[in-house]
């Protein structure tokens, strides 16, 4: 097999197809075929039409190229290649497998696993002996069989450390001692330890070493931090890859206590990024019952860190004893501590009784001797339930009596009363220093800084368990703090005062750290070697290398400082440990850690787990030189104008393609409707008033706008045949925006539920009535319900006429100049025959002159007409002037329509002119007309 | 298809399918013009023609109370339809018309002839002078004018877009023109100004082959005249849809505004359509025109 760039070619002289191509490409530049002869009338429309000058007699280059893709993928596809080819790999001899075994590599072991187990297989195969090297777990190298190790391979589990100096001092010790050479194959996690070097070459100098990573960065989190109020986050990764999204998940306890998940927090590497911070700001509550965070998708220690005491913040209540002076703020007895447990802790204050039933972890009494009976119960229940009671001396305290006798329930020490100065202006001797804290105590291994001085303490009087309680004494051995354990809590007295009045103590950084060792604060930073100094913590529970969580059992217990600074290793297993009132985490990795990638040498083949097995690609080819051939022999058809039946999918995907081009070129649109108004107000303007021309109202009901345009259109042509008004084509006027002024007449349809017009539009509205237009209101409902009652047109034509400037209407009189400015008409019929319609009422004074047929009404176009006869439907016709819809029955029913287009001329006409035909002069001839 | 016998028969047919177009007649009473003598029958007009009796559906203002109150029986007094019109033809003969695009669809010609042949059936049967323009054959009434009209629509007309022919025309009478108006429209409107200055109103009817609407080719293709006279060549005949649609909506439009010009009506009809709507759209254009 012959490898071209990655690809085999089992048959590559094949490929020098390729190399006619380019004649074929001179070939298929086939002329499109011959135009078709069509007899067509309409071709004298088309004479001048030019064709667009992108269409050529030649094969579109596209088309050409599609073509040769077709056939290099045809001539590359039988060429036979393989991707990922496999090269021949068997050797003889003895091998060693090298395994880092950390906890890097834990998140594919299982590929891993299948590796070796393939590789075991090969090995067992070509009778290979097999040893087998874990370098987390070193043991002397033990070449047998490869199918011994295959059995024993469920059992290689990776440790949650990186291997230690010792351990690769005992494999190098290992690898010595074996004699003769060996090939090795080392499984690498892809992290960079020190000690990688010498072992390299101790194997290079065997044989043949090759390397297999996962090919895949490793995920760690950083254990967490707190600041700002909110949990930080740190993730880190070895190899700077492509943005990459990562999800972190908290874990932790549901109120039920179920163990779940309780906070997932996405979050995203940038481009090229080794690390990212991550801001979680949660409820203290829901905070304080997080056990750990993890990497979703990522089973490995390094990708957990587990949270202890420094996620929790404890809830200390401080309480003073009664202040009366305002505004000496550094002598408040509360201000160092506030100062100390601010940032990590959650302060509480006011008055005891109402703090206790918050259950706070600590209540800080400083310088308050007397409680009430009820306070000194309910605290001494709170202090046996668990609660940590920290006291200070003080001027009050040293005064009152409590505790002198006996030994108060709230004290750890009876007092003598008084207690002492030391150094001042009138006392003997200087102020005392600290004594170093014995190693019992809480605070053993806390360096002592040398200026902290004692003035002035309480006194604890002798007592047979005083020594006990002592767990930090002055220089000349007198009690500075004392303990005593109450039910599940403790009481714990400074013997200072909480501010400097009497000690420097408060000023010193040794306060901080004996509140934490008391876990009265707790540490938002992990701890350092110096501050755990002195203590031993026992595991609790420890994690394996997947980052599962197991008991501890019997595991020996840890010294504080190596709890802190120790690399992990077997005697240090990550995990929870507990000193009896703190909990730490230890963590894979800590806050400084950074995850290098290892780097091999060059002589060094390194391999990918993700290398796959080889694959055949002439199939895919074919096929795909098949597709474009497909593609091509519709091209073609297209080209040529031979492809009738897909016509229509064509034209759906050409107008796919312009509505893509649409959108594309939208953001250019705004603009233009920015411009459009002025022109299309224009246009409306000119268009209306070029020749009369009668208007509806848009109702937003698309059929009834239609009828009524197509009535106002038959209108229209009735008037045009009949009469000497020659209205152009109707137009439908939308109140919100259209001028009205150049309107006569306006048709107003009602239907309940077109909306009600603007405030703007009623102004409009008004001022079109009041300079002498008319609206013909027609609710369309026969008036089956006479006005101003149920059908529900009627409301709403009230509802719309409300604010209209109507004058006062009565029904159309009899001698009403309607019926008779053209025709002479008694009744006003549409689709509908019934029901009256009602015009402005007459002024009061008209009195009909006897003798005479009408009164003398010579004022007044009435704005409204108001009906309900439907006439846009008895008046609609379509296009070619075919009656719309049917108006009544048979003869009658076309009896009925002509007098509806009779009343639709007498409108226009008394629209158009006025109450001409009221005046008297016409009365001859009209009563000549009547007949009578 | 253009023998004469064939032709007329057809043309039979199709004007048998109208009784309700006869019954209407009657309606058209209320809108045609009155004219200089009586119609021999019922219809709206000055002289009294007959009282018939009163029947449902009349209203009761048609009731004349003179004669009615004589008896018990009401009567309704009819008066003598009057009207008088000379309706002139202009069929499109040219070659343009002898075009169809599928095997079922009829040539326009053919559907023109049918539609006019059917008109002048309805008219003549309706009392009215019916005639081609120009001076072959004026306006005459009977049965006889149906057989001289069968006889000069089966002669075709070899020239390709044939202009209309408008002399002769009898003033104040009215004209129906039948073409697919392809050609130029210049003789188109002054034929229509020249029948306007003599008073004479009528329809353009607009017959298209459904092919000369949607135009829908594809490819390279060479397009003729189906007399031959015009040629066009395209590489893409898709591509000129659009403009070959605008040029002919442009066209219509055109029409339409020397229609309203001189006061004539206009209508399309394809002959993929049924040729009774366009026959119906026809006989009420020269109603609605004459009211």
């Amino acid at each position: 097999m012959t490898v071209l760039g990655g690809i085999g070619f089992s048959t590559p002289w094949l490929l020098l197809g390729l190399l006619a191509l380019p004649i074929l490409w001179l070939i298929l530049r086939a002329i499109p075929p011959a135009p078709v002869r069509r007899r067509f009338p309409g071709v004298s429309l088309l004479l001048g039409l030019k064709d667009d000058e992108a269409v050529s007699d030649r094969t579109p280059w596209w088309l050409l190229l599609l073509r040769m893709l077709a056939l290099a993928a045809l001539i590359v596809g039988l060429a036979g290649p393989v991707l990922n080819p496999q090269q021949d790999k068997t050797g003889s001899g003895p091998v060693l497998i090298v395994l880092d075994a950390s906890w890097a590599g834990a998140p594919r072991w299982g590929a891993r696993m299948d590796l070796l187990d393939a590789y075991l297989a090969e090995a067992g195969r070509a009778g290979r002996l097999v040893a087998l090297l874990s370098l987390t777990a070193p043991e002397g190298l033990n070449f047998q069989s490869a199918d011994i190790w295959r059995s024993r391979l469920p059992g290689v589990v990776p440790a949650p450390w990186q291997p230690t100096e010792a351990q690769l001092q005992s494999a190098g010790t290992a690898i010595a001692e074996v004699e003769g050479g060996f090939d090795t194959l080392w499984l690498s996690d892809a992290l960079a330890y020190p000690g990688r070097a010498p072992l390299l070459a101790a194997l290079q100098a065997r044989g043949a070493l090759r390397v297999v990573e996962t090919g895949q960065p490793v995920l760690g989190i950083a254990p967490v931090g707190f600041e700002d109020g909110a949990v930080q986050l740190t993730l880190q990764r070895s190899d700077p890859g492509p943005a990459r999204e990562v999800t972190i998940l908290a874990q932790g306890r549901d109120p039920a206590g179920t163990a779940r998940v309780l906070v997932s927090l996405p979050t995203r590497f940038d481009d090229g990024a080794t690390q990212v911070t991550a801001a979680l700001s949660l409820p203290a509550e829901l905070r304080a019952r997080i056990t750990r965070f993890e990497i979703q998708g990522q089973q490995s220690a390094g990708a957990m860190t587990l949270a202890d005491d420094r996620l929790r913040r404890r809830e200390v209540a401080l309480i003073a004893g009664r202040e009366d002076r305002e505004g000496l703020e550094l002598l408040s007895p509360l201000h160092y501590l506030k100062q100390a447990l601010a940032p990590t802790a959650d302060l509480l204050e006011g008055a005891l009784l109402d703090l206790l039933p918050a259950n706070p972890d600590v209540i800080v009494m400083a310088d308050v001797a007397t409680l009430s009976q009820a306070e000194q119960e309910a605290l001494t229940g709170w202090i046996e339930k668990g609660g940590l009671l920290l006291r200070f001396a003080g001027p009050r305290l040293a005064a009152s009596d409590m505790g002198r006798t006996e030994e108060h329930p709230l004290m750890p020490v009876r007092l003598r009363s008084g207690g002492r100065t030391v150094g001042g202006a009138m006392s003997w001797g200087e102020p005392k220093s600290l004594a170093p804290f014995s190693p019992g105590s809480p605070f053993a291994g806390l360096p002592i800084p040398e200026d902290v001085r004692v003035r002035a303490q309480v006194m604890a009087q002798p007592d047979p368990v005083l020594a006990d309680r002592v767990i930090a004494a002055l220089s000349d051995g007198t009690p500075l703090v004392t303990r005593k354990r109450l039910g599940q809590g403790q009481v714990v007295l400074f013997h200072v005062t909480a501010n400097a009045e009497w000690s420097s103590l408060p000023l010193s950084g040794l306060f901080v750290q004996m509140l934490e060792r008391l876990a009265v604060s707790s540490s938002a930073k992990p701890p350092e070697a110096g501050d755990l100094a002195g203590t031993t913590w026992r595991p609790v529970q420890v994690m394996d290398g997947f980052g599962v969580l197991r008991e501890a059992a019997n595991l020996p217990g840890v010294a504080g400082e190596a709890l802190a600074g120790a690399p992990l290793g077997p005697d240090l297993r990550p995990g929870i440990y507990d000193d009896g009132e703190r909990r730490l985490a230890r963590n894979v990795l800590g806050v400084e850690a950074v995850l290098t990638p290892a780097t091999w040498p060059d002589n060094v083949p390194v391999e990918t787990l993700s290398g796959t097995p080889e694959r055949p690609l002439g199939g895919p080819l074919l096929a795909l030189a098949l597709l474009l051939l497909g593609i091509d022999v519709i091209a073609a058809l297209a080209l040529g104008g031979r492809l009738m039946p897909s016509r229509g999918r064509i034209a759906a995907l050409a107008a796919a393609l312009l509505l893509t081009g649409l959108l594309v070129g939208l953001p250019d649109a705004p603009a233009l409707a920015q411009e459009a108004p002025s022109a299309a107000e224009t246009d409306f303007a000119i268009a209306a008033t070029q020749e009369l021309t009668l208007a509806h109202v848009l109702t937003g009901n698309a059929k009834l706008d239609d009828i009524a345009q197509a009535g106002l259109r038959g209108l229209s042509d009735t008037l045009f045949f009949r009469t000497s008004v020659e209205p152009a084509a109707p137009i439908g006027v939308d109140l919100e925006r259209d001028e009205l002024a150049f309107f006569p007449i306006l048709y107003w349809p009602i239907t309940p539920e077109q909306p009600r017009p603007s405030d703007a539009a009623y102004a409009r509205l008004n001022a079109y009535l009041r300079s002498g237009g008319m609206i013909l209101f027609d609710t369309r409902d026969a008036n089956i319900a006479s006005f101003g009652a149920a059908s529900p047109n009627g409301r709403k034509l009230q509802d719309l006429a409300a604010p209209l400037d109507i004058p006062p209407l009565e029904p159309l009189p009899r001698d009403h100049v309607l019926t008779r400015t053209f025709y002479l008409l008694q009744d006003f019929p549409g689709r509908h025959a019934e029901g009256r319609i009602w015009v402005e009422a007459a002024p009061p004074g008209a009195e009909q002159i006897e003798g005479m047929p009408f009164r003398n009404l010579n004022d007044g176009v009435t704005p409204v007409v108001i009906g309900g006869n439907d006439w846009a439907g008895a008046w609609a016709v379509d296009r070619d002037g075919r009656p719309l819809l049917p108006v009544g029955r048979g003869f009658s029913g076309e009896r009925q329509r002509e007098l509806a287009l009779r009343f639709g001329v007498n409108l226009i006409m008394h629209v158009l002119t006025g109450n001409y035909k009221s005046d008297q002069v016409h009365v001859p001839a009209l009563l000549d007309r009547l007949g009578q | 298809m253009t023998s004469p016998s064939a032709l007329r028969e057809r043309a039979e047919v199709e004007a048998a399918r109208l009784p309700p177009l006869l019954a209407r007649a009657e309606h058209l009473a209320g809108t045609v013009l009155l004219g200089e003598h009586g119609r021999r029958r019922a219809g709206q007009g000055d002289d009294f023609w007959q009282y018939r009796p009163a029947q449902p559906g009349d209203s009761r203002r048609m009731i004349d109370h003179r004669r009615s109150a004589r008896g018990d029986q009401q009567f309704v007094r009819e008066r003598e339809w009057q009207i008088a019109q000379s309706v002139m033809l202009w069929v499109d003969q040219g070659a343009s018309m002898r075009f169809a695009s599928g095997d079922t669809l009829p040539s326009k010609a053919d559907r023109a002839r049918l539609l006019a042949l059917a008109l002048s059936i309805l008219l003549i049967q309706g009392g009215e002078r019916v005639g081609l323009t120009g001076s072959a054959l004026p306006p005459r009434r009977g049965r006889d004018q149906i057989l001289r009209l069968t006889e000069a629509f089966s002669h075709d007309d070899p020239t390709d877009y044939a202009p209309p022919e408008h002399r002769a025309m009898i003033p104040h009478a009215r004209a129906v023109f039948l073409s697919d108006f392809l050609g130029d429209l210049g003789e188109v409107e002054r034929a229509l100004t020249k029948a306007a200055d003599r008073g004479v109103r009528g329809v353009l009817l607009q017959v298209l082959d459904p092919a000369e609407e949607s135009f829908p080719f594809q490819g390279r293709t060479i397009f003729e005249s189906v007399g031959g006279t015009l040629r066009h060549e395209t590489l893409k005949a898709g591509d000129l849809r659009d403009r070959y649609k605008a040029r002919l909506a442009a066209r219509r439009d055109r029409l339409a505004a020397l229609c309203r010009v001189t006061g004539w009506r206009l209508s399309q009809h394809h002959t993929g359509d049924s040729a009774q709507s366009a026959l119906l759209w026809l006989y009420r254009a020269l109603d609605g025109g004459t009211a």
